[in-house]
């Protein structure tokens, strides 16, 4: 009881530090006033500690099992395992809220920490905006949606967490792509910041890629832990269902990597300023909009978020956002589109970009429209919905194209391409047209596996044609330009991804069958075979598990059944990768007889799309940790440092 | 040739084609989500999603990997045929997505069957 009013306090008080923070910073920003400067950024601090408090405790009235909090009640049971208690802390629609704006105040405290360097003004600006980011999510659970909201009459026992959830991805997941939503909001603010002050310099770029590569790495590892949770746990043999929660994360992801590239342009040749300051503004504006698609459950999704009051604040929010980076990058555009390097030819390094750019932005699109279909059709008559064939349809094309593009683009050089560019995309050509010999001679028919196959392994050879020539030059060259070989490592990690994706996505068999003990079912060359089933009480639920032999190894797929929440099942899915396939076995029922029904799933190549993953992060990481400050670089280079606004 | 053509016309060619495969890729595979008021309402050809609650009339056959019901919403109801594996969480009372088409013989044939979660998070919330 206690907690809960402690907790609204603790709220309540980072309300009003977040709107002071927010006011003072403006105003102090305008007078350029160190001390209300330093003042305003303390705000920030302090009322990021309260969201801290806050959110420890939820978490020790999680851990306590206080059930006078409705959210501890509706989320967890004594017989939770205690470590998916604590993961209650963001498991529901209130405490996520919490977890993203206690992400919002640590990542924010940091990113101000760390932007002393950049002027009063930008740095106060910047603090202004983060501050009523997070004043706006304080506002939402102080009044809206508070997760310390009390019972009536405290119950003995909570509700539990629904046994699809009572998963170790659970714990890792959706802290994961939380942090990574709440990350967005640091380049939007130093992204609006710079444009308020009339500042796109060196230090801005700087200083707005870093944390916009916090972002996308957390995404990035957000996304594939999502993938490899719903594989490994749902039980319907894929990764990604093209849902509208699995939209909104995916698209913030895309307009940062279309950023973290044209950055690059900037840096090199003062150009894009306008477009790079759009990209890292539509990231957010993405995610403010994703929030609101998904949390107010106008579209149709698998999954339902519980619908609260949240759904209009976060439009309205949107409706703000949207209007104040509008007017802004309205208004600055202009003085923003300066050339101060000669124009480059179409076909050079910042073509390429471009281009990457406008491909990237054009998936965007894509899964823009397939998201909000149902909204549109509905408002003129019939909803209508589209599902995977769409987003195959309309992607895949593009998606093809980026891939050629990262094959041909780290080839080119800046400003404009000429014969010795010719020379060097003869690896890439030669090991595209080997990929597509041996495919054909594997006996490979499907038209988008020719496609997307030895498009992948001539960007696979682009990356090994740059290593090999500086290694044969100056191996010294790739620890001192660690971020474009890093760069490179993650461009090479993504062609894994893409094989892995295009192999199982289009390779995939699978077979529905029911067995009696003894039989075998044989699926793309694999032989299982069915030993019988058994079954076993398990606290509060029955689990029937199978035997299936394969090879020697005996894959147990498992259905649980829980009695207590009126007979839900719950599958336990049994996988057996070997070097070239995943053999993934679900059993989908128990017969009196003793026969099972099961589906058997032949994935090739799902774990190259982890491994891809992991090989992506370790190459940003290693790119970028320890890199000198690029700003010294880029002041030698001459772009110059303020607008003429 | 101007600064703005040269990078205009290919950016402008990219985005020319970004919007035609939008417009053939919607308008080939979208499909109207309706009750099963509105389906009984307004008889679809093409393929359809239907939502609707799942009543206590499940007959499965073919070891559980076949499937009839009965789904309903507040004043229609339809029988439904289905062959596959089954949602985890598939059971009478709970809302289904099918998605399939209506057959001449009245039967609802679906060829993938969505079960909505009835919270993402939690169980149901706490009424007492």
């Amino acid at each position: 009881m206690i907690l809960g009013y402690l907790g609204v306090g603790a709220l309540l008080a980072g309300l009003v530090l977040g709107g002071f923070s927010t006011l003072l910073s403006f105003w102090a920003g305008a007078r350029e006033d160190p001390v209300f400067i330093q003042v305003a950024r303390r705000a920030f601090y302090s009322a990021a500690a309260m969201t801290l408090l806050a959110s420890a405790l939820l978490e020790f009235a999680l851990l306590t099992h206080d059930f006078s909090l409705a959210y501890v009640a509706e989320h967890t049971d004594l017989s939770t395992p205690i470590a998916l208690v604590a993961a209650g802390f963001y498991g529901g629609q209130e405490g996520s809220l919490l977890y993203w704006t206690l992400i919002l105040g640590l990542l924010g405290s940091a990113s101000l920490v760390a932007s002393s360097s950049l002027g009063g003004r930008v740095a106060a600006y910047a603090a202004g905006i983060l501050a009523a980011i997070l004043t706006f999510f304080l506002f939402v659970l102080a009044v809206v949606a508070s997760p310390f909201a009390l019972l009536s009459v405290t119950p003995p026992d909570g509700l539990g967490l629904n046994p699809v959830l009572r998963d170790g991805g659970m714990l890792i997941h959706p802290p994961v792509v939380l942090a990574g939503f709440a990350a967005f909001a640091i380049p939007f603010a130093f992204a609006c910041a710079a444009l308020l002050a009339g500042r796109a310099d060196a230090s801005w770029i700087a200083h707005t890629r870093r944390f916009a590569l916090v972002a996308w790495c957390l995404q990035t590892t957000g996304l594939l832990l999502g993938m490899w949770w719903a594989y490994h746990v749902l039980g319907w043999g894929g990764y990604w269902g093209w849902d509208p929660v699995e939209n909104v994360a995916l698209m913030p992801w895309l307009a940062t990597t279309a950023y973290l590239h044209s950055a690059q342009v900037q840096e090199k040749r003062g150009r894009l300023r306008a477009w790079n300051f759009g990209l890292v503004i539509l990231a957010f504006l993405l995610v403010v909009f994703g929030t609101f698609i998904v949390r107010s459950g106008v579209v149709p999704s698998v999954h339902t978020f519980a619908i609260s009051a949240i759904g209009p604040w976060f439009l309205g929010f949107l409706g703000v956002c949207l209007a104040f980076s509008g007017v802004l990058l309205a208004v600055r555009a202009s003085a923003l589109g300066t050339a101060t390097t000669r124009p480059a030819a179409a076909i050079s390094r910042e073509g390429a970009f471009v281009l990457q750019n406008v491909l990237l932005i054009g998936v965007i699109a894509v899964v823009f429209w397939g998201t909000v279909l149902p909204l549109v059709s509905g408002m003129f008559g019939v909803e209508r919905v589209v599902g995977a064939p769409y987003y195959e349809r309309a992607a895949a094309p593009l998606l093809a194209a980026i891939l050629a593009l990262m094959a041909v683009g780290p080839l080119l050089p800046w400003r404009r391409a000429g014969r010795p560019t010719v020379r060097a995309l003869r690896w890439p050509a030669a090991t595209a047209v080997l990929a597509l010999a041996v495919l054909g001679a594997a006996g490979v028919r499907s038209v988008a596996a020719r496609i997307a196959i030895p498009l992948a392994a001539a960007a696979a050879s682009t990356v090994f044609t740059e290593y090999g020539r500086a290694l044969r030059r100056n191996p010294e060259a790739i620890a001192r330009g660690r971020r474009r070989y890093g760069a490179y490592l993650a461009h090479l990690g993504l062609v894994v991804v893409a094989v892995g994706i295009a192999a199982s996505h289009l390779g995939q068999q699978e077979k529905d069958v029911t067995l009696a003990p003894g039989q075998q079912v044989t699926v793309a060359g694999y032989t299982l075979t069915y030993t019988g089933a058994a079954s076993r009480q398990d606290g509060d639920h029955t689990d029937f598990i199978a035997g299936m032999q394969f090879g020697d190894r005996t894959l147990q797929p498992s259905r649980a059944t829980y009695a207590g929440l009126g007979g839900q099942a719950l599958t336990h899915v049994a996988i057996s990768t070997t070097p070239v396939a995943d053999v993934y076995v679900v059993l989908a029922d128990t017969n009196p007889d003793g026969s099972a029904s099961f589906r058997v799933i032949v994935n090739p190549l799902v774990t190259w799309i982890w491994a891809g993953g992991a090989v992506i992060i370790i190459g940003v990481v290693l790119g970028n940790l320890g890199e000198r400050s690029p700003v010294g670089e880029l002041a030698r280079r001459r772009i110059p440092a303020t607008l003429p606004v | 040739m101007t600064l703005a053509l040269k990078w205009g016309i290919p950016v402008a060619v990219v985005a020319a084609c970004v919007g035609y495969l939008i417009y053939t890729a919607s308008g080939g595979t979208s499909e109207y989500y309706v009750t099963v008021s509105e389906l009984r309402a307004h008889a679809q050809t093409g393929d359809v999603r239907v939502a609707g609650v799942v009543q206590d009339d499940v007959q499965k056959s073919d070891g559980g990997l076949h499937v009839t019901f009965t789904e309903k919403d507040g004043t229609a109801s339809m029988p439904v045929e289905y062959s596959g594996t089954l949602p985890d969480i598939f059971k009478p009372g709970i809302t289904v997505v099918a998605e399939g088409r209506l057959g001449a013989d009245g039967v609802f044939h679906a060829r993938a069957l969505l079960a909505k979660c009835p919270s993402r998070f939690s169980t149901q919330p706490y009424t007492s």
